[in-house]
């Protein structure tokens, strides 16, 4: 999905990230791990720190956790999905990427498991990543009318395009994330064109979030690709339009997320799954520690209120997880042992 | 001796609040004054879609033609309007002519602004030693600050798409205009400017007629520098949504399309080169023309 760039070809990335993903020496030792010895078990881990809010959110939870927890010697590699999960299958590093959004890089990814390289542990968002088109509130509350991209679609006035007069904008993802194509598919499938909208190009998701603080601060009109969990929803109000059409997952699968599809079909985005995703290395030596990454997850709404949190005191992501491990305790307590939790709750 | 193993910063909430408070300060700047500011950069706005128009709906023969007649006027060479020909319509074999077009637009209209904008300070600078101590500074800063420490309040200023893009640009592109034209100018001799005063000169004619004339050459090398930072800065630009060579590799560093990055960013290294040759003979042929040199 968004950050998920659809490139298959990946070899290239594998060849830069090699000289990065330099071989861990792993304590071969773990294989006596029970329940006190836990603690030393671990050794080092490596996880992915990729570069949107919820995953690195995620990432230093992750980190607080195994390393506190399970006495894991924990280091977060940053990098974007891509060049991060071509690592893992071709190098077997990092060892963990805790937040994977599987739409775009299903074939790569499924190959990889299906091959052993990989393993899915939890759905680290069990409600499913959200995507689609999204306005302002105030615009919204000003005409209850918009409901769907159709109704959007009809008042081109209500979403001014500043480069081309007289029409409205549509706001494209990022160059490069996959659904930048899946944008562009649905903008030819609802015929946004000859409706008077253009595609603005929003460059990365930095341009993309600028422009939706600007509109929201100047409480201006903004029709555009966006998804959740993300800080942006938490900070500034917005309403996900309703597609107006269920998801058609053949046609979203087979057609729309390519970028040579003729025939775009209106479809719904549906929700991608989320999931953590392991090396076969890491889940061999990891003990205990898997069954934590096979249990952990949360919903978008916490996750929203988190970054929301992070964005109104300009934390960073691990200051988030410390709030987090502090506040919410009643959730994550579920995730571990008695034990853990007890050694978790002493190192905060 | 622990206080010597952590450095005494400021406290984390003194540190928090202090970038609460500058964030909400220039929060309530673009509430206020925003849109104003927006409409003041109107005019740049239509200058450079009429430049892109220009370039990009024309018939490509004509524009290359065009360009063919631009390139032997400042030149008056042959093998670089050849090579310079060639360059072009190689890039448009590959696909890449319509991001070629918004590219030369980008950097043409960012060229115009930092001259018409940098000369003038230039000429200050080198009438003043003060005002060149208090611009230097400045100069290294847009020079060195990342691009994107300033890309975030003037996106949150401008929106995205040309007219940010263009202010980023320029913002370092113009320090080497405004710096050779000062230099180029303080390296007349000063024998000249006594010719000049003794047969009465205004301070405007001297400009006009003794300095800046003599200064060319080295004004012309600080509009080649422009035009490289320029185009540097083209990737950079398309990351709040310039159109162009840069978007493609921009996609392409996202994705690892090695080949599309290397096509586009040779794109990019070709009009590069293009314009570097071209600005340089034009510089050589104004001072041969004049056969002046300073040495």
């Amino acid at each position: 999905m968004s950050r998920l760039p659809l490139s298959l070809a990946a070899v290239s990335a594998a060849l830069l990230l090699g000289a990065c993903g330099q071989k861990t020496e792993a304590p071969a030792n773990t294989q006596t791990a029970s329940e006190s010895a836990s603690a030393q078990a671990c050794g080092r881990v490596r996880i992915a720190n990729m570069t949107w809010q919820s995953a690195e959110l995620l990432a230093n939870v992750d980190k607080l956790i195994l390393s506190a927890g399970y006495g894991c010697d924990v280091e977060l590699v940053a990098g974007d999905t891509m060049p991060t999960l071509t690592s893992m299958i071709e190098k077997g590093q990092p060892d963990i990427a805790p937040e994977a959004w599987v739409n775009a890089i299903r074939e790569p990814l499924e190959n990889a498991v299906k091959d052993g390289r990989l393993h899915y542990a939890a759905r680290s968002l069990p409600d499913g990543g959200v995507e689609g088109w999204w306005i302002p509130k105030h615009v919204a509350d000003a005409h209850p009318e918009i409901k769907t991209i159709d109704d959007a679609l009809k008042r081109p006035d209500l979403f001014p395009s500043v480069e081309a007069k007289g029409k409205g904008a549509v706001h494209n993802c990022p160059s490069g994330w996959s659904c930048q194509i899946t944008t562009e598919n649905a903008f030819k499938a609802w015929g946004a064109k000859d409706k008077g909208f253009v595609l603005v190009d929003t460059g990365s998701a930095a341009g993309l979030d600028g422009s939706i603080a600007k509109a929201s601060e100047r409480k201006e009109g903004w029709l555009g690709y966006y998804w959740a969990p993300t800080a942006i929803l938490g900070k500034y109000e917005m309403v996900k339009l309703d597609a107006g059409v269920p998801h058609d997952k053949a046609a979203y699968e087979g057609c729309n997320t390519r970028a040579d599809c003729e025939q775009p079909a209106k479809t719904d985005w549906g929700h991608t799954e989320v999931v953590t995703v392991v090396t076969t290395d890491f889940k061999q030596r990891a003990g205990q520690a898997m069954d934590y990454l096979s249990t952990r997850g949360w919903s978008n709404d916490t996750v929203n209120r988190l970054l929301a949190w992070m964005g109104d005191n300009q934390a960073t992501g691990e200051d988030g997880a410390r709030h987090f491990l502090r506040t919410q305790p009643e959730l994550w307590k579920t995730w571990v042992s008695p034990e853990v939790a007890t050694r978790v709750e002493a190192s905060l | 001796m622990s206080w010597a193993q952590t450095f005494p910063a400021l406290g984390e909430d003194t540190l928090r609040s202090l970038r609460q408070g500058i964030d909400g300060t220039f929060r309530e700047f673009t509430r206020e004054h925003g849109e104003t500011l927006e409409r003041l950069f109107d005019p740049l706005r239509e200058f450079l879609l009429a430049s892109e128009r220009l370039l990009t709906t024309s018939p490509w023969p004509l524009v290359v033609l065009g360009l063919a007649a631009l390139i032997w006027l400042a030149t008056r060479s042959w093998r670089i309007v050849a090579g310079a020909l060639a360059a072009l319509l190689l890039v448009g074999a590959f696909g890449m002519w319509d991001d070629l077009m918004k590219t030369l637009s980008m950097i043409f209209v960012s060229t115009v602004v930092a001259l018409v904008a940098g000369i003038p300070v230039g000429v200050l600078m080198s009438r003043s030693d003060r005002v060149q101590r208090w611009v230097n500074p400045l100069l290294d800063v847009m020079q060195t600050l990342p691009s994107f420490v300033y890309l975030i309040p003037v996106v949150m200023l401008l929106g995205i798409g040309r007219v940010p893009g263009l202010i980023a640009v320029v913002i370092y592109a113009i320090p080497p205009i405004i710096r050779f034209t000062n230099l180029g100018i303080r390296l007349v001799s000063r024998d000249l400017l006594e010719a000049a005063d003794a047969f009465g000169s205004s301070g405007w004619q001297k400009l006009r007629q003794v300095q800046l004339p003599l200064a060319l050459p080295t004004i012309m090398a600080g509009v080649n520098q422009t035009i490289m930072m320029a185009l540097s800065m083209v990737v950079i630009a398309s990351m709040i949504g310039v159109q162009g060579l840069g978007q493609p590799v921009l996609r392409a560093i996202t994705n690892q399309y090695f080949a599309m990055g290397l096509f586009n960013g040779l794109a990019i290294v070709a009009i590069a080169v293009l314009f570097d040759r071209v600005s340089q003979a034009y510089g050589r042929r104004l001072q041969k023309h004049q056969g002046v040199n300073h040495g």
